[in-house]
């Protein structure tokens, strides 16, 4: 469904990414993890137009979108919770969801029956509707900003570290979303640095280090056996994580673990 | 002892100049809210919608109150080819570039208009001109009135454009958030250049307005600036309401001056210079409110 081939991106004269390559499948939960400054957020920014690449291809539906517009992107069914919310702090919570289905035809026809079920998975948001969304706390900002980006009957959802800032509960309430969402045939591609809480719910994750994928391919996730918390990698002699390559058994060692559990603290 | 009439009469006048006032700031205040742009050439913009009323009244005998129409589509096709060609290739490029951009496209116009139309000031009389209206103790001058009322339609007609249109209400979005704006499907760049279009037919507007009740000339643009940024400042950067406090705090204490003081008439001119300077001093945020971040 999104295919990313060798991407280069930079800021200005600045390299951000190099030669990253990742693909989503229709109905899959995909995690890029990284640390601070790898380059994630930049790979979201780039699929949805606001960042443009100096090489490299990215496919949607079998489409080229690389060219086009942020704009034009979402129409075909890419939305994006960005990193910090990005809310209209001095419109109400009502106002910023139907925003997000205001322009764009194919999810404004529909606008009722969504905001009915985004009110179902967020009934806060239904008692707080009147009330400026600069107001409210930051947990609530970011189901508002989930809401918002639902409103337009996303193919693909981009979530931009959903959980930064959260308290444990809020953060165990978003990630519950994330698995509603999916489950409702909208496909991820979730970025976080919440490594051991995303994986759980991840079919395959990559890991980005320095604007470079770390593995070519993505890694597949047990859930069972994750334990990619960042503090045993250390002290743990084998890789603590079972992941495969292709179906072929790669050995990254505990090289592998400790780089992301170096930035994952 | 008061003397009441006069009070009234002063007051008056500086309401209805207040109206003409808004009508001139009302774009500027556009494109700052919407674009984060201090635009240096909406002046000057005005002073093209001045001259186009002027010529059209001079050479085809139609009245400023119909060609401000005429003005207006004039000066949104000016204003979006100023965009399209000066400002929209260095959007991305830091505030400071885009504020001397315009400061240079002010001073480029001023000169046209110098050129092509000397320095002579030109004024409009219409058959109306020198009729007034009496309501007992205060009277106004009939062209005066009008512009007020016009002022007050086209206040009214942006408003309603924000509030209820979906170009309009993509504008608010875009002053508040313009990377959320992307993100739920509004073209920004789009929005930016009818953002400029609009605010570049309402200088068109207010220059028709403007020809009718005050001089035309290649510096008028100027001096309305100096106006309209005091009016900013008082009502806070970038905000309708504001803007409309702030014409009628500066009209009025303009009229007050003109009428209370000595020579007034000669300071009232200056008023908005010591108003600027004054309030940036005590009340940065402007005295309405908060200023846009
Ligand atoms: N607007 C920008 N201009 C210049 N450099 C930028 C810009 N935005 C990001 N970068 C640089 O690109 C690199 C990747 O940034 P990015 O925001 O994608 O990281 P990230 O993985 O999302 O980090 P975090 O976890 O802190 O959000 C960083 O080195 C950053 O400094
Ligand atoms: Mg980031």
């Amino acid at each position: 469904m999104l295919e990313l081939k060798w991407i280069d991106v930079y800021y200005g004269n600045i390299q951000a990414l190099w030669d990253v390559s990742l693909s989503v499948k229709e109905g899959e939960v995909i995690v890029i993890v990284g640390s601070n400054g790898a380059g994630k957020s930049t790979i979201l920014r780039t699929i949805s137009g606001m960042n443009k690449i100096k090489k490299g291809s990215i496919e949607f539906g079998g489409q080229r979108i690389d060219l086009l517009r942020a704009d034009e992107i979402v129409r075909l069914g890419v939305s994006m919770v960005p990193e910090g919310r990005e809310l209209f702090p001095r419109l109400s919570v009502r106002e910023n969801l139907e925003l997000g289905a205001a322009y764009i035809d194919r999810a404004y026809s529909r606008r009722t029956e969504t905001l009915q079920w985004i009110y179902s998975l967020f009934p806060i948001l239904h008692e707080r509707g009147s009330q400026l969304a600069g107001t409210l706390s930051g947990g609530e900002q970011q189901m508002v900003a989930i809401g918002r980006a639902l409103m337009s009957r996303p193919r693909l959802l981009m979530f931009d570290e959903p959980s930064l800032g959260l308290a444990p509960l809020m953060v165990d309430e978003v990630f519950k979303t994330v698995t509603k969402v999916s489950q409702e045939g909208v496909t991820i591609l979730l970025v976080e640095q919440n490594v051991r809480q995303s994986l759980k719910m991840a079919h395959r994750a990559y890991v980005l280090e320095n604007g470079r994928m770390v593995t070519k391919q993505s890694i597949d996730v047990d859930p069972e056996k994750c334990i990619l918390c960042g503090e045993c990698v250390e002290i743990c002699p084998v890789s603590a994580i079972d992941m495969t390559v292709n179906g072929q058994p790669e050995n990254p060692g505990r090289d592998l673990g400790r780089r992301v559990s170096r930035k994952s603290q | 002892m008061v003397d009441w009439a006069s009070l009234l009469q002063s007051l008056a006048n500086g309401i209805l100049i207040a109206g003409l006032y808004a009508a001139v700031t009302l774009g500027l205040t556009l494109v700052l809210g919407v674009m984060g742009i201090v635009n240096f050439a909406h002046g000057e913009l005005i002073m093209l919608g001045a001259y186009s009323s002027f010529w059209l009244f001079t050479l085809l005998g139609i009245d400023p109150l119909l060609s401000l129409a005429l003005s207006g589509v004039l000066l949104f096709f000016i204003g979006t080819g100023i965009y399209r060609f000066t400002i929209w290739p260095i959007m991305k490029d830091p505030p400071l570039n885009q504020l001397l951009l315009t400061l240079g496209l002010s001073i480029f116009f001023q000169n046209l208009a110098m050129i092509l139309w000397k320095t002579d000031s030109r004024t409009i009389i219409t058959s109306y001109s020198g009729m007034s209206l009496d309501l007992g103790i205060i009277h106004f001058g009939l062209t005066r009135m009008i512009t007020f009322l016009i002022s007050v339609v086209l206040t009214v007609l942006l408003v309603v454009f924000l509030s209820k249109t979906k170009p309009g209400r993509a504008m608010q979005a875009v002053s508040e958030n313009n990377t959320a704006s992307w993100l739920i499907g509004i073209n920004v760049e789009k929005t930016y250049l009818l953002a400029f279009g609009v605010a570049a037919a309402l200088a068109g507007a207010a220059g028709a307005l403007v020809s009718t009740v005050m001089y035309t000339f290649p510096m008028v643009g100027f001096k309305l600036s100096l106006k309209a940024f005091c009016i900013l400042v008082i009502g806070g950067l970038g905000n309708i309401p504001g803007t409309l406090f702030g014409s009628l705090i500066l009209g009025i204490t303009e009229s007050f001056v003109g009428t209370y003081i000595p020579e007034g008439s000669g300071w009232a001119e200056g008023i908005s210079f010591v108003l600027l300077i004054v309030i940036l001093i005590i009340k940065p945020t402007g005295l309405a409110g908060t200023r846009r971040e």
